[in-house]
């Protein structure tokens, strides 16, 4: 008789080659191409940038486990993955403790805080993102390599310039590391074919993205706009590689259509309207955040459940199709009319401020009144850029201020500079009948913390007080001699040369419709 | 255009080539044979011999207690040595008669008589049936005389023939269809005259052409007998997959496939069926495959029911040299049963033993990790139930949910799910115990 004991235990007793650790190494192969072209573009930098945000997320990950006596967690490759995308989506010009300090944050307080890998309700990488972009938005907005034009190309789309849409196809245009749109299609489509990811997410995520664009983007559908927008700014990385994350999408099919469709929209709502650096980023972990909810609402029917006629064919038209339609219109509804109430509150704000503003450029002015002739002349100017040598510069308004026995006390002038470090910087400019300066305010103004910001402060905006002159000159080397040079902020020569140059054409606007 | 098939399932490997290749040759035991009395689902059958009897091949030794239940007849010529508890494949005990097998299978008088098909009534077919023993040989058990006899027999409209044999290694139906084609055909026939409206369907799954080729050669001579290829995919041969397949009906937990017109039979009962009604044979013996990585000589053999697991492994070779056994499986990989120890009997519904290597068993217990909600176990599940929101109600014990809203009671434990999933997280079986925990809350 065999007395032989077997091992026992619950069928089934084969398993699939697959292994977590197997599908997160999917992941780093599918994401290959954009790091190679990204090494590739940009060098040795973005190559330590990537190293050091990978070893920033293994080791974080290794030392909370450590200390939190948990099994050791890091071979399921889960780090590597979030590591890498993080450094992806950084632009390749960022100090080196951006990657460490992203990597971390994403590691320790989205991932391991929440209990660990499948745990986290948001996508680490793009928590780390966020949390960057919002502390460091100097940094995280600078794409300037090699003394080319740091513009990316959405943002030099919307300053009106017309873009190469092969460039940012290739990622040859200023992006971040991982932009090259065509790296990131052949990963995803190798992640696709894989099995690693599902076509509901990418698929309804662009669709929906593309027709929101197109019906709320300003151009219509206009072919050469949407393909910018598509291959410009991170949509298809969000697509095929983060909205696609496992832990923080929807389990099923019909979940993953829906939250692939909230994320299309919210990321084009938020390019369309918002005024973030960034849309996708922030749309797809609002989309993490709905993830339980979906998941509610996206349980399918097992077979025999489907409303099948017992003898026949399906039939009812499938409520899951009816949940995502419901589910994306009021969630574009909501977003819109959010938008819309906040901005009367935002135009009123600004009002208040220029009102403010005003007063302290030409503090004699009991009131301030439009003159018709005088506005006429600035809507003559059209919007357009007032004149190519002070770069990108508008004319907003001019008002004129009333003295309490009835004479002119002033003249204030606002004008933007689109040529800001961070964008756009408004100046209103207070000038006096005789045509001096009386001083400068700004209401505009998100240059870089403790070095373009400083621009509003006495010491640079004082300079323009007093002076009577037809443009004023920046003086680089911090040494000037006469009235109209004005010593630049140290380390923000652009702030301050987009400061002038606002002022100059205030000045100018002056001259000719004034004086 | 590939062959019909349902949404979901995998793709394990066959490993089928290293059995089916072999000839089947009738094996012949020299030890105990042991016959559970309950080798059905039903009641257990009552023993009609006791301690001393002797008893001939082919002589009834148990009768069906009951209606859901089945008669046991002896497969070898001998003395009943005991009335005993025994093991069985789970590695529970069951009561069981034991016979000295003497070892000359003389048979019963009256074994063997031939009767023309066609001059039998119904009556006579389901009584042979239910002589015979017979109880569903895929594995189910289901006493086949109560299959047969449903309320309506005109409502049956689909007697689906079931040669998918979707599992790995297992090659036994495969081979009987190539012997045996006759018989399943005329067992086919038999029940076209219990339900007159139905048509005959065999379904197999394409990766046996030959099985295919032999059973189209028989049908194509008969009227309303179709042989109907399947795309191989596990679990195309469960019962739910292979109705949807055939019919597009879909059924629920609870319902029974007559409710919706069809009757499913493996192929080796209908054999059986055919033996038993036709030949006067009850059900004695069965094609049985003997396979695995760790066996030395896999084969299909015609094996005599009660026979022991220990001598069916000696007769095919034993454990391949230089390996070491881990697991012994009654039935194949994707739902067998991991047997204890080899003294246990082959049962009328085992089709199969398993013997897995070492290394194939260390292969597939890999290192459990988190979930990441992939969502691969919702893709492949057969049935379109979401494995990962059962196993998480189930985790947290919220079985309503688990119940009402992810019908996780439908779950046919094929373990499709579990083996898909890359996390390694022991789905099924988690299913299997919350399935029974709900099951007995009910009954109180």
């Amino acid at each position: 008789m065999n007395t032989k004991l077997f091992n026992v235990s619950s069928s089934p007793h084969i398993r699939n080659k697959l292994t977590t650790g197997s599908v997160m190494f999917d992941v780093v192969l599918a994401l290959l191409p954009a790091t190679v072209f990204g090494v590739y573009r940009y060098g040795l930098r973005a190559l330590l940038i990537i190293v050091t945000s990978i070893l920033s997320a293994v080791v974080t990950e290794f030392i909370f486990d450590l200390i939190a006596k948990k099994k050791n967690t890091v071979a399921d490759g889960s780090a590597v993955v979030t590591g890498l995308l993080l450094a992806l989506s950084l632009p390749p010009t960022v100090p080196l403790f951006i990657p460490y300090l992203g990597s971390f944050f994403a590691i320790l307080f989205v991932k391991c805080c929440f209990g660990g890998l499948g745990k986290n309700f948001m996508n680490p990488a793009l928590a780390g993102r966020c949390f960057l972009l919002i502390s460091f938005g100097g940094i995280m907005t600078d794409f300037a390599v090699d003394g080319m034009s740091g513009a990316t190309p959405l943002a030099a789309m919307k300053a009106g310039e017309v873009i190469n849409v092969a460039d940012t196809y290739l990622g040859f245009a200023p992006s971040v590391i991982g932009g090259s749109a065509l790296a990131l299609i052949i990963g995803g489509l190798f992640l696709w074919l894989s099995g690693g990811i599902t076509f509901e997410i990418p698929a309804a995520c662009i669709v929906a993205f593309t027709a929101f664009m197109a019906l709320f983007g300003g151009q219509g559908f206009d072919v050469p706009f949407l393909l910018a927008h598509l291959c410009g700014g991170g949509i298809l990385m969000g697509a095929f590689f983060m909205a696609t994350d496992p832990v923080t999408s929807p389990v099923t099919s019909s979940g993953q259509l829906m939250f692939g469709a909230v994320v299309g929209i919210l990321a084009a709502l938020f390019r369309t309207n918002g005024t973030a650096a960034d849309s996708v980023s922030y749309a797809i972990i609002l989309g993490n955040l709905l993830v339980p909810f979906i998941d509610k609402i996206s349980v399918p029917k097992p077979t025999g459940y489907r409303g099948e006629d017992p003898k026949g064919k399906k039939t009812g038209f499938p409520k899951a199709a009816l949940n995502l339609c419901i589910i994306t219109l009021v969630a574009g509804l909501a977003l819109s009319s959010v938008f819309m109430l906040t901005k009367d509150a935002i135009e009123e704000q600004q009002m208040a401020a220029n009102a403010a503003s005003y007063q302290e450029v030409c503090p004699d002015a009991e009131s301030f009144s439009y003159d018709d002739t005088l506005t006429a002349a600035v809507e003559a100017l059209g919007g357009e850029v007032y004149g190519e040598q002070y770069g990108r510069t508008y004319i907003n308004e001019i008002v004129v201020g009333n003295a309490a026995d009835g004479s002119v006390a002033g003249y204030v002038i606002s004008a933007t500079s689109s040529d800001g470090f961070e964008g756009n910087i408004t100046v209103s400019v207070g000038i006096s009948p005789d045509g001096t300066v009386n001083g400068i305010s700004f209401t505009e103004l998100n240059e870089t913390a403790g070095m373009g910001m400083l621009c509003g402060e006495d010491a640079f905006k004082g300079q323009f007080s007093g002076v009577n002159t037809d443009a004023f000159i920046l003086n680089k080397s911090g040494s000037s001699t006469a009235d109209n040079e004005i010593d630049t902020v140290s380390g923000a020569s652009t702030s301050s040369g987009a400061v002038v140059n606002a002022v100059n054409t205030a000045l100018d606007f002056f001259a000719a419709n004034v004086k | 255009m590939s062959n019909k098939t349902f949404r979901g399932g995998v793709h394990p490997e066959g490993h089928k080539e290293i059995s089916k290749t072999q000839p089947v040759e009738v094996f012949l035991p020299k030890g105990d044979m042991v016959y559970p009395l309950n080798q059905h689902i039903g009641k257990p059958a009552k023993p009609v011999v006791k301690k001393g009897d002797k008893v001939l091949a082919g002589q009834l030794i148990a009768e069906a207690d009951g209606f859901v239940s089945a008669n046991i007849v002896s497969s070898c010529s001998g003395t009943v040595k005991a009335i005993e508890e025994r093991y069985v494949a789970s590695g529970a005990k069951a009561m069981s008669i034991v016979i000295d097998n003497d070892g000359e299978f003389t048979l019963a008088p009256g074994i063997g008589e031939e009767r023309d098909p066609e001059g039998l009534s119904n009556e006579e077919i389901l009584d042979a049936i239910q002589m015979a023993g017979i109880v569903g040989m895929g594995g189910a058990g289901f006493p086949a005389r109560v299959k047969l006899a449903p309320k309506d027999p005109d409502s049956i409209e689909y007697i689906i023939a079931n040669g998918s044999e979707c599992e790995p290694y297992i090659t036994c139906d495969d081979q009987l269809m190539q012997k045996e084609a006759h018989a399943i055909v005329g067992a086919i026939k038999l029940l076209m005259q219990l339900f007159p409206n139905a048509v005959g369907v065999v379904a197999i799954e394409d990766n046996k052409p030959d099985a295919i080729a032999t059973m189209q050669g028989v049908c194509n001579n008969e009227k309303g007998i179709s042989v109907l290829p399947v795309k191989a995919k596990y679990p195309e041969g469960g019962e739910r997959s292979l109705i949807g397949v055939v019919t597009g009906r879909q059924l629920r937990f609870g319902q029974l496939p007559a409710e919706l017109g069809c009757v499913v039979c493996n192929v080796s009962t209908l054999n059986a069926i055919y033996r038993a009604a036709c030949k006067n044979e009850p059900l004695m013996e069965r094609l049985f495959t003997v396979s695995g990585d760790a066996v030395a000589n896999p084969r299909t053999m015609s094996v005599k029911i009660g026979t022991s697991c220990a001598e069916l492994l000696e007769a095919a070779g034993g454990i391949k040299a230089g390996c070491e056994a881990a697991k012994v499986l009654s039935g194949g990989p994707m739902m067998g049963i991991a047997m204890p120890s080899l003294d246990v009997p082959v049962c009328k519904n085992n089709n199969a033993m398993t013997v897995m290597s070492k290394d194939e068993v260390e292969l597939a217990e890999k290192k459990m990790t988190a979930c990441i909600r992939c969502g691969r176990c919702g893709h492949v599940c057969p049935l379109g139930l979401v494995p990962q929101m059962m196993a998480e109600a189930a985790e947290r014990g919220d079985y309503e949910r688990y119940e009402k809203k992810l019908y996780g009671l439908d779950c046919i434990a094929c373990g499709t799910c579990t083996y898909i999933c890359p996390a390694k997280r022991p789905l099924m079986q988690l299913f299997k115990q919350t399935k029974a925990a709900i099951m007995a809350a009910k009954r109180r």
